[in-house]
């Protein structure tokens, strides 16, 4: 489903050039949930963003369904997005001006998609994160964790295959991250890929599969029996 | 995607409510005044009789030794000796001509019913109605009998048949021009020129008049002159005969030429009119000099707009910049400030298109309010200058197509100046703010 070869970037100033992740390759197959663990500079944030199309790479190849991103033009990056993608942020990221409903509406919007259809599709996420009474609040007057549901609803709403969590948990106490550790499970569970950045080892564990970033290269272990195939990067391997 | 983007656009005004309508002020003070100078100059400007104002003619003849000059651009007298004018209104042909010059007198009623008041008056070849456009209330232009006989007959304007006779229908009643009776024959309906073009020596832009009378009684009556009176050379007028020979310029023909063949006829027939009068003595060229302009073209070589108009309006159009680049630094600060969000609705697969449609929407509908505040200022402007009783208080109003531009000059210069904010938006990597939001 998704697969990165020799992917580099390189944050080039007039003095400095940092490599942000060296020689990263990754393979990620339909129905996994990857954590991606790693110090803070290592890379992770980068990776996501490159995996989520917000960001270009220096070289190498990475391919999201047989599509070769890098070939694409910026709109039709825009509509990849859109239609395979949701993401879920630390920040949450809702739009204070618009409430709960209307958050969740944002990527049906750009889709495109009719007045109707939006509504029903909406409320169904909505209900999913148990949040369908509080359609019209603001997100101000949700907790943190509430807020994060509404993210993940948001994220939901467009049926993406794929889900990109940057520390969705991150700004949450640990009864509410588990609780949306639970939500993101679930919709694993439902059929959805997940790779979720996350500094938490206790909820790292829970995933399947575990990948950590290291200096911009990756190493990949599997924590449990039964999970997913090893995809284990030359450089990795060599140092484990 | 349209109404979204206005929904959208509706909630970030209202989310920063002080430096949106600090926006909306600077543009509509920029309108306001644009609008202000604008609507002057585009009523000076505006085709007085556009259904005919390229088959109405005014003639120019150059009656003046060589190197005579009444000031203008190609030396051309503005008006006509009375000789000429006469000898021209009576040929046959163009059909339709009308021979005119500006008089006045006291009216009364001949009785202390109403109190004695100073009239301009325009002494005009009863064609002057029909060429000129002018509808009658009562009646109409007096008979060809009437005007042969220098018979004392009048047509008035509402406003003056409102003052003597209180509206009704006054034909067949009599009022005084000085000492003399006159009838009157017709009554005007409202007859709104913005510009006199019929007469631009006595001033393009001021009212017209409200008592007409068959130029036939000038002779008759020995009427002044209450326009404009040039000469060129020494002679002795001693009395009215002498002015009616005189080579001094005073009255104005204007003649309707259907089509460029008629006019170049016509001028062949000006050619040898000047070529005659010159064998007669009366004045040394080498060549005869004519001219045959239209309504537009004697506007414009009158420069009835002047340079100072123009200037006006180029210095009120750099004053709606000066907002604009102030508008363009406000917008800047709030697109900006919007960056993260604008962010998220890219991870989320807005195209950079849909990006700035936004923005441009947003830009648009401050335009708009802009541009509607805006009309109320030009219209305070021009309540101004009408206040001001100057020489353009008539043209001070805005008409339906002023009024149409207003809003949409404003929606325009400010897409000009949320161009750059909304480009520099849309191309923001969204990557920087998501995490740091």
């Amino acid at each position: 489903m998704l697969s990165m070869k020799n992917i580099n970037k390189v944050y080039q100033t007039e003095k400095v050039q940092t490599h942000a992740l060296r020689d990263f390759d990754l393979e990620v197959s339909e129905g996994e949930f990857i954590a991606v663990t790693g110090p803070s500079g290592s890379g992770k944030t980068t990776f996501l963003n490159i995996a989520g199309m917000l960001e270009s790479y220096s070289s190498g190849d990475y391919l999201l369904d047989d599509i070769n991103v890098g070939k694409l033009s910026d709109n039709a990056k825009a509509d990849l997005r859109n239609q395979k993608i949701g993401f879920i942020f630390q920040g949450f990221n809702l739009i204070p001006d618009l409430n709960l409903y209307e958050n969740v509406e944002v990527p049906l919007r750009y889709r495109g998609i009719k007045s109707a259809q939006r509504k029903q599709r909406i409320m169904d996420c909505l209900e999913q994160v148990g949040l369908a009474s509080r359609a019209k609040h603001l997100p101000q007057q949700l907790s943190g964790g509430q807020q994060q549901r509404v993210a993940i609803a948001r994220a939901l709403a467009g049926k993406p295959r794929f889900l990109l969590a940057d520390e969705p948990t991150g700004n949450l106490d640990s009864l509410m991250a588990r609780q949306v550790m639970d939500l993101l499970e679930q919709i694993n569970r439902d059929g959805a890929t997940i790779i979720m950045v996350t500094h938490d080892p206790e909820l790292a564990r829970r995933a399947p599969r575990n990948i950590q970033v290291v200096d911009g290269q990756l190493a990949d272990f599997t924590l449990y029996q039964g999970a997913p195939d090893m995809h284990v990067s030359s450089h990795a391997a060599a140092q484990v | 995607m349209f109404f979204y983007y206005i929904d959208l656009a509706w909630r970030s005004f209202k989310r920063t409510p002080f430096v949106s309508m600090l926006m909306v002020l600077a543009i509509a003070v920029g309108i306001g005044i644009t609008m202000t100078s604008l609507s002057v100059y585009y009523m000076m400007a505006m085709n007085p009789i556009p259904d005919k104002s390229d088959r109405l003619h005014v003639v120019q003849l150059n009656t003046m030794d060589e190197g005579q000059s009444q000031g203008s651009s190609d030396n051309l007298p503005q008006q006509l000796t009375y000789r000429d004018a006469m000898a021209l209104y009576q040929q046959d042909f163009p059909e339709n001509k009308v021979i005119h010059m500006r008089s006045g007198f006291a009216v009364h009623l001949g009785d202390s019913s109403i109190k004695p008041f100073l009239e301009a008056t325009r002494m005009a070849g009863r064609d002057f109605f029909s060429m000129f456009n002018l509808e009658f209330q009562y009646g109409g232009a007096w008979s060809v009998e009437q005007e042969q006989n220098a018979a004392q007959v009048a047509v008035i304007s509402q406003s003056l048949n409102e003052k003597l006779f209180g509206s009704e229908n006054s034909l067949g009643k009599t009022f005084y021009l000085d000492d003399k009776v006159f009838q009157v024959v017709g009554v005007l309906d409202e007859w709104n020129l913005h510009t006199r073009f019929y007469d631009i020596t006595t001033g393009a832009f001021s009212r017209t008049e409200n008592i007409f009378i068959p130029f036939s009684l000038v002779p008759v009556l020995e009427v002044p002159s209450w326009g404009n009176t040039n000469g060129w050379k020494y002679q002795e007028i001693n009395n009215y005969q002498d002015r009616l020979n005189a080579e001094i310029f005073w009255v104005q023909l204007w003649v309707e030429l259907p089509n460029e063949q008629a006019k170049a006829q016509y001028g062949q027939f000006l050619q040898a009119y000047l070529s005659e009068q010159e064998a007669l003595g009366r004045f040394e060229r080498e060549t005869p000099q004519y001219a045959l302009r239209n309504v537009m073209e004697w506007l414009d070589y009158s420069n009835v707009v002047s340079d100072d108009n123009r200037v006006l309006v180029g210095l009120s159009f750099m004053f709606l910049i000066v907002c604009l680049a102030n508008i363009l630094g406000l917008l800047l600060g709030k697109f900006l400030k919007r960056a993260p969000e604008i962010g998220v609705r890219r991870a989320l697969g807005a195209r950079k298109r849909q990006v700035f449609a936004q923005h441009i929407v947003e830009v648009s509908l401050l335009g708009l309010f802009g541009g509607l505040l805006g009309i109320g200022i030009a219209q305070l402007g021009l309540w101004g200058v009408r206040a001001t009783e100057n020489y353009y208080s008539a043209l001070a109003t805005m008409d339906l197509s002023m009024l149409l531009a207003a809003p949409s000059i404003s929606i325009i210069a400010c897409i000009i100046a949320g161009l750059y904010p909304a480009w520099l938006v849309c191309k923001t990597a969204p990557a920087i703010y998501l995490k740091t939001q």
